[in-house]
């Protein structure tokens, strides 16, 4: 239904009420239209003085409908009065309403006043993550960057995760602000980024450049640009981190794979351990590798030829520089088949070491084990994702560390289009430096991702920003 | 500038003091001036034709008014409250708001809902105690609709009173119950025995093991009312469990009179390992036929995180034999997981046991999880599903039709 435009009178109200075919919801819809098209509050006042005027008392969510609609238009004086007559008639108010009034105070100029209501929230529940930004971005808009920052250390100690608009805030309300503590509070900003992996979007970067170029007397310039295969930046000569995990990284990660991935709840799911037992002495005797290959996965790269030959392409491409290569394969691909023939696996068998897993064992927990056990510099071959295998661990810093471990390390086949008949294939390298926020102190270069590209999660950006200090 | 200013004040002030004074107001209001001067006038412009002018904020005065005296009280309440009673104001508060929230809940209800993890875990655990409610209140609202109804008849009845006659006292239910139990203490001794796992509670949540007991009740119904029932066994049984507590709650003094099998031992020492066969979704064999000498286990779990491979990987470690029902041989498969529930798969199996007749036993699977029966080759069906699918999703709209057209031409000259 279409709200009217003019304020009405208790018989007009009784009129429409009556002519409407749910009259006990009337007044809720009423609301709900009036909140999507943004009426004038003059029309809701007067509904809810018919209502009053009526029933003697107005209804909570009526209220709470009223209170959205002034939010929406900021009218702060008529929440104040909303919020007093609440507070009067009810013990306690809930969520909604606290968050409306927060985001509608925090916009105002009494925007202390939402602080004093966050306290009150923090009583009875902890408070979402929206009602920490509004106060953060009231305090920001004011100048009063210490209070924000304090709000926003107690929202992660409350396990919160900020969204990038608070972030981005921030450096907004901080540009061409002096002071060595609100650097590091910045700082701090910028390392949260990499210790989570989050990557700004275009609109947060330009902020981030603009607040570096704004630090009086800090001789900050950025530019923008992309970084070479090799891992150095064009723009200062700078060579990036490399995604090598220190060797304490590394050993945590092969132990959690063990006993997460591979052990997991009941090591019958995803083999048995005899049968891991003897994998793990097969690698022992072979160490080390330098590339291991999913077999299976591998095979099936090019769906109209035949699964073994899909494999001896792969094998064949791989075995330069007289690399150790292992594959792994399942049981079933030793009987002589359609897609199985003996003797090209015969003659694979020559180029590659091959540990056959039972047919149904998971084969993707000893391509992982086999990889980190070879050491550093080998690297493994699979266009699965892993995600399943990402999932099992159990906390989110292994998962960081496996994700950066995975982005160096994993190689990915595709076929290539156009040559269908040769056996060539897009061989993805895996990344020679690692992507995520990063400094020297005198430089920083931050990854972005452009909103236009798409942008999965497995996909790290292209571009950067590189800020150094003349 | 300031001079007009001073003007208007001298205006202002001349016209509204008496006004002011009349009401017993101070001085220094002259930002409330203005506006009262304003009413002023029109309140004279309303006096002269009839009440038109709303007062918008009316309400205000409503929702304040009779309220004042109430306020000291609530305040010192609202120091005392405890984190249940608190916990309890919200959920009030909430339910005014219009949110899914149960009209009544226990303390204990309460407790499980403040122990929830996460703000969305509160949610649903809310939600689903108001679905609760609400079924428990329209199952009420129908009881007593069918109880008027029938004292009505009754009414009716006893005014045209005839006496009616017959050679059986009606006893239906009785019989019939002593008629069944007759049948399930026969298959104890001479019957094919039927397990349930049951040692998977440290896999599930309270509410998945409240549902695994559920289904186990209602496969136990279907099982005693069949014509040659199983012998049911529980294996791997603790008592004072979950699951114990959960039985008892339904069958409450039956549970002692059931006629199955309980055990806290496993059914590698009750039955010899080489006729154990342990039927889960995730076995890479493929049930052929329904084999009367094998002695067939059954987990008791529901999981509705998912966790494939749990059952398969207890067969693995029993170096047990496993199978799967062949959904894919005999049903073109549509949506929903392989895995059934309980009762579903005691239908099956005494489905497969009385006739062994595959297309019988499956009409058990949920109608929504396939598409029909498999008549023609499996692939040639997987096809056609392909096809409604795409052409459903609006994909490759042509290139769909063009095969489409192919095989259909295909068939015609087949044909």
């Amino acid at each position: 239904i279409q709200p009217p435009e003019k304020p009405l009178q208790a018989e007009e109200w009784n009129r429409l009420r009556e002519s409407f075919q749910s009259p006990a919801v009337f007044e809720e819809v009423m609301f709900n239209s009036m909140i999507r098209c943004n009426s004038p509050i003059d029309v809701a006042k007067s509904l809810l003085t018919h209502v009053a005027k009526n029933n003697g008392d107005i209804a909570y969510n009526l209220l709470l409908k009223y209170l959205a609609l002034c939010v929406q238009q900021g009218q702060t004086s008529e929440i104040h009065d909303v919020y007093e007559i609440m507070k009067i008639k009810f013990k306690i108010l809930e969520s909604g309403a606290y968050n409306l009034i927060i985001r509608g105070l925090s916009n105002s100029d009494q925007w202390r006043m939402a602080l004093t209501l966050l306290e009150e929230v923090k009583k009875i529940m902890i408070p979402s993550r929206t009602n920490y930004e509004c106060c953060i971005k009231a305090a920001g808009r004011h100048q009063e960057m210490n209070l924000a920052f304090e709000l926003y250390h107690e929202m992660l100690t409350k396990d919160l995760v900020p969204t990038l608009d608070v972030l981005q805030a921030f450096f907004d309300f901080s540009r061409g602000m002096k002071g060595a503590k609100l650097q590091k509070e910045l700082f701090g900003v910028l390392l949260y980024l990499r210790d989570n992996q989050i990557y700004p979007h275009k609109m947060f970067m330009r902020s981030i450049k603009l607040w570096f170029e704004s630090i009086p007397g800090g001789n900050w310039r950025g530019q923008l640009t992309n970084i070479k295969d090799s891992g150095q930046c064009p723009v200062c000569n700078h060579q990036l981190e490399d995604s090598d995990l220190t060797e304490e990284e590394y050993d945590n990660l092969r132990e959690r794979i063990i006993r997460d991935v591979i052990h997991g709840t009941d090591m019958f799911r995803k083999t048995s351990p005899q049968e891991f037992e003897a994998f793990q002495t097969f690698v022992e005797n072979r160490l080390p590798f330098d590339i291991v290959i999913d077999g299976l996965n591998v095979s099936h790269i090019k769906p109209r030829k035949m699964q073994c030959e899909n494999l001896f392409d792969a094998v064949n491409c791989l075995a330069k520089d007289n690399a150790r290569l292992l594959v792994l394969g399942r049981k079933h691909m030793l009987i002589n088949s359609s897609n199985w023939k003996r003797e090209i696996m015969k003659e694979m068998q020559n180029k590659a070491d091959f540990f056959f897993a039972e047919n149904i064992s998971e084969d993707d927990a000893f391509l992982l084990y086999a990889t980190l056990r070879s050491g550093k510099h080998c690297k493994f071959v699979t266009r699965d994702f892993l995600r399943d295998h990402k999932a099992c661990l159990s906390d989110s810093l292994t998962r960081h560390l496996f994700r950066k471990w995975q982005r160096g390390h994993q190689i990915e086949f595709s076929p290539s289009s156009k040559k269908m008949f040769l056996s060539v294939f897009i061989q993805q390298p895996a990344f020679r430096y690692d992507c995520v926020v990063q400094t020297t102190g005198d430089t920083w270069h931050i990854p972005y991702k452009d909103i236009s590209e798409e942008k999965y999660s497995y996909r790290v950006p292209r571009k950067w920003l590189c800020i150094q200090q003349k | 500038m300031q001079s007009a200013n001073v003007l208007l004040k001298k205006i202002v002030r001349s016209s509204v003091l008496p006004f002011a004074a009349q009401h017993g107001m101070k001085k220094d209001l002259f930002p409330l001036s203005r506006t009262l001067s304003l009413s002023l006038c029109l309140k004279q412009d309303n006096s002269c034709n009839p009440p038109k002018k709303l007062d918008l904020d009316a309400w205000k005065k409503v929702m304040k008014s009779g309220l004042q005296e109430e306020v000291s009280e609530t305040v010192s309440e609202c120091k005392e409250l405890s984190t249940l009673a608190a916990a309890r104001e919200l959920l009030e508060m909430w339910r005014l708001a219009g949110r899914l929230v149960p009209e009544n809940i226990s303390d204990e209800q309460l407790k499980t809902f403040l122990e929830c993890p996460s703000k969305s875990a509160k949610k649903k655990y809310l939600r689903y105690l108001h679905l609760k409610e609400l079924y428990k209140k329209n199952d009420k609202r129908k009881m007593d609709e069918k109880r008027e109804r029938r004292l009505e008849s009754q009414e009716q009845a006893s005014k045209t009173d005839e006496n009616k006659r017959n050679s059986f006292i009606c006893l239906w239910a009785n019989c019939m119950d002593r008629a069944y139990s007759w049948r399930v203490a026969q298959s104890m001794i001479f019957g094919q025995p039927l397990i349930f796992d049951m040692s998977y509670e440290k896999d599930m949540s309270v509410r998945e093991v409240a549902n695994t007991v559920r289904q186990i009740v209602l496969s136990e119904g279907c099982n005693r009312r069949s014509v040659d029932p199983f012998h049911i066994h529980f294996c791997n049984f603790k008592d004072d469990s979950l699951y114990h507590k959960e039985f008892i709650k339904h069958y409450r003094e039956a549970w002692g009179k059931l006629l199955i099998t309980v055990t806290d031992q496993c059914y590698t020492d009750v039955f010899p390992k080489d006729k154990l066969i342990y039927l889960t979704a995730d076995s890479p064999k493929v049930m052929k036929t329904f084999d009367h000498d094998k002695i067939y286990i059954v987990g008791s779990m529901v999981d509705r995180s998912i966790k494939t491979g749990v059952s398969l990987a207890r067969a693995k470690r029993l170096g047990l034999e496993t199978a799967a029902l062949p959904l894919e041989k005999y049903l073109l498969w549509n949506t929903g997981a392989k895995n059934l529930t309980l009762d579903q798969m005691m239908q099956i199996l005494l489905t497969l046991k009385d006739t062994g007749d595959w297309k019988k036993a499956l009409e058990f699977v949920p109608k929504r999880k396939y598409c029909g029966f498999v008549s023609k080759p499996v692939r040639q069906l997987q096809k056609t599903l392909n096809l409604i699918n795409t052409l459903k999703l609006g994909k490759r709209q042509e290139e769909v039709q063009k095969q489409f057209a192919k095989s259909y031409s295909r068939k015609l000259t087949q044909k």
